[in-house]
């Protein structure tokens, strides 16, 4: 479904990802482990167009990212959740949404899409008419995925949906991620937290100073000694 | 002791002179909100409005109803194609902020110069667009004053619904909360700029063609109120819709007050210290920014 092959990013003069490659199927849920600078978001932001590439290729169904303009992304059934959330704080609740059906194919739709996303997540349609600025971390965190969803994507990049947030809401949201999932979109998540990342996925890849050094089953990372000792504190 | 229908008189003349302000000064504050830009060529669209003006109804003796959609319409286009031309390469580079500040004084010199070296810096008079006056409460008021109470509340609406609820306003308002995240919800936020320095220039403009027959028209006519404009939208809040509105009242029935009260020497005075008064008491202004 999304297949990147070889690519190399740089800030500047600088390289920040070298020979990146990573290979998504349909359907599944898919985690990009690593530590803080390692490139996590860089790659995703790479994806969706909002750095340049040097070299290399991004392959969405076939169709090559690299000769697309960001806002055309979401058009092809990409959506990201960014770091931090980024909602608009000064819309309401139901004005970010319907924001997120901002592409022609799905804006006639979104009062559907609404309805739909509103079953998924019921907290945000008791706050519906509240600015999404006074909304607490977790509910940030619902409104930017559900914000995402409404542009009805094949497959959904998360960037760090857990950071700041207590681990019961954590919790919460990983299980919407599997909900997500099971409703047919093909998920990207990227995570610091890589034990709860890795317990809701299939497969894994961690991302080292830029470069993918170790990937497989999830069961299998969970249990290798040097991702024990790197990242899951044991 | 001052007659109490002189000083409704003069509080209406405010409210005129202030809805005009508020007019240049949302489209000022519109451009900051949505592209984090000071545009100091803003005076000239409100210049090139009232030039329009004239010679859509003096030298080619149109109907003003087929001379005012015209006239914005080409200023409209005029602005789009500035900010796609000059603007626009330079969004986003190092150090833009002042760029974009040295371009628009730029743009504003070249076509306040235009202006006068093939329009003539002749004061040029307008005729009404509604001539006469109309008696209410033995008042005497002038059916062009009520025209542009008229317009800037019709304007200020439509602004309004189409922010809250069209598709391309809330695109708008995404692109001036945060343009990354706007583009991850699929809004090219470079033609929003575009648009929105468009309706900007079309805003200054039609402020231009409603102060023309009360002002006259001139090359330079555009400074003054681009300086009000200015000092509006340091009151109302930089970005601020509701700001621009709000401020350009307060600013106009300040002025029409102080001349009532002092002398008209004292109108561009007053409003300087209300700037002044309004920087050290709440330096983000009455509205703060991001309100919309």
């Amino acid at each position: 479904m999304l297949r990147v092959s070889d690519l190399h990013v740089y800030y500047g003069d600088a390289q920040v990802l070298w020979g990146i490659n990573l290979n998504i199927a349909p359907g599944e849920v898919c985690t990009l482990i690593g530590a803080n600078g390692g490139g996590k978001t860089t790659l995703l932001k790479t994806i969706c167009r909002l750095l340049p590439t040097r070299k290399g290729s991004i392959l969405l169904s076939g169709v090559d990212l690299k000769d697309r303009e960001p806002h055309e992304i979401l058009s092809l059934g990409l959506s990201m959740v960014p770091e931090g959330r980024r909602i608009f704080p000064s819309m309401t609740v139901e004005e970010n949404l319907k924001i997120g059906a901002y592409i022609r194919r799905v804006w006639g739709k979104k009062d559907s899409q609404l309805e739909k996303n509103y079953k998924l997540f019921p907290r945000l349609e008791e706050r519906r008419q509240q600015l999404a600025g006074t909304l607490s971390g977790g509910e940030r965190q619902m409104l930017a995925i559900a914000r995402a969803l409404m542009s009805n994507p094949q497959i959904l990049l998360l960037d760090e949906p857990s950071l700041g947030l207590a681990p019961k809401i954590v919790e919460h949201v990983m299980e919407t991620v599997q909900a997500i999932n099971q409703n047919g979109v093909t998920i990207l998540l990227v995570e610091q937290n890589a034990n709860i990342a890795l317990r809701v996925s299939q497969r894994g890849y961690v991302i080292e100073s830029g470069r993918i050094v170790m990937e497989g089953g999830s069961d299998a990372l969970l249990n290798n000694q040097r991702i024990k000792e790197a990242y899951l504190g044991l | 002791m001052i007659h109490f229908s002189i000083l409704i008189e003069q509080l209406i003349n405010g409210l005129v002179l202030g809805s005009m302000y508020a007019l240049v000064a949302s489209g000022l504050t519109l451009i900051w909100g949505t592209m984090k830009m000071l545009n100091f060529a803003h005076g000239e669209f409100y210049m090139l409005g009232g030039f329009g003006l004239y010679f859509g109804i003096v030298s080619s003796h149109l109907p003003a109803w087929i001379t005012l959609p015209l006239v914005l319409i080409i200023v409209f286009l005029i602005g789009v194609l500035l900010e796609k031309g000059l603007i626009a390469p330079l969004l986003g580079r190092p150090g833009w902020d002042v760029s974009a500040v040295v371009i628009t004084l730029g743009i504003g010199i070249f076509i306040q110069n235009f202006a006068f070296k093939f329009w003539g810096g002749d004061f040029q008079n307008v005729p009404y667009m509604f001539e006469g006056t109309v008696k209410v409460f033995k008042m005497n008021l002038a059916w062009h004053r009520i025209y542009i109470l008229a317009i800037t509340l019709i304007v200020i609406i439509a602004f309004w619904q189409i922010m809250k609820r069209t598709r391309f306003g809330m695109a708008m308002r995404a692109t001036a909360q945060d343009n990354e995240a706007a583009t991850l919800m699929g809004i090219p936020y470079r033609r929003i700029y575009r648009i929105t320095f468009g309706l900007s220039a079309c805003l200054a403009a039609l402020a231009g063609t409603a102060l023309a027959p009360i002002f006259s028209v001139n090359p330079w006519m555009g400074s003054g109120p681009m300086i009000k404009a200015f000092i509006v939208v340091i009151l109302g809040g930089l970005g601020s819709f509701s700001g621009a509105i709000l401020g350009g009242l307060i600013m106009g029935l300040t002025e029409s007050l102080s001349v009532l009260f002092l002398t008209s020497g004292w109108k561009d005075l007053t409003s300087f210290l209300l700037l002044i008064l309004i920087l050290v008491i709440r330096p983000s202004g009455l509205f703060g920014t991001k309100e919309w």
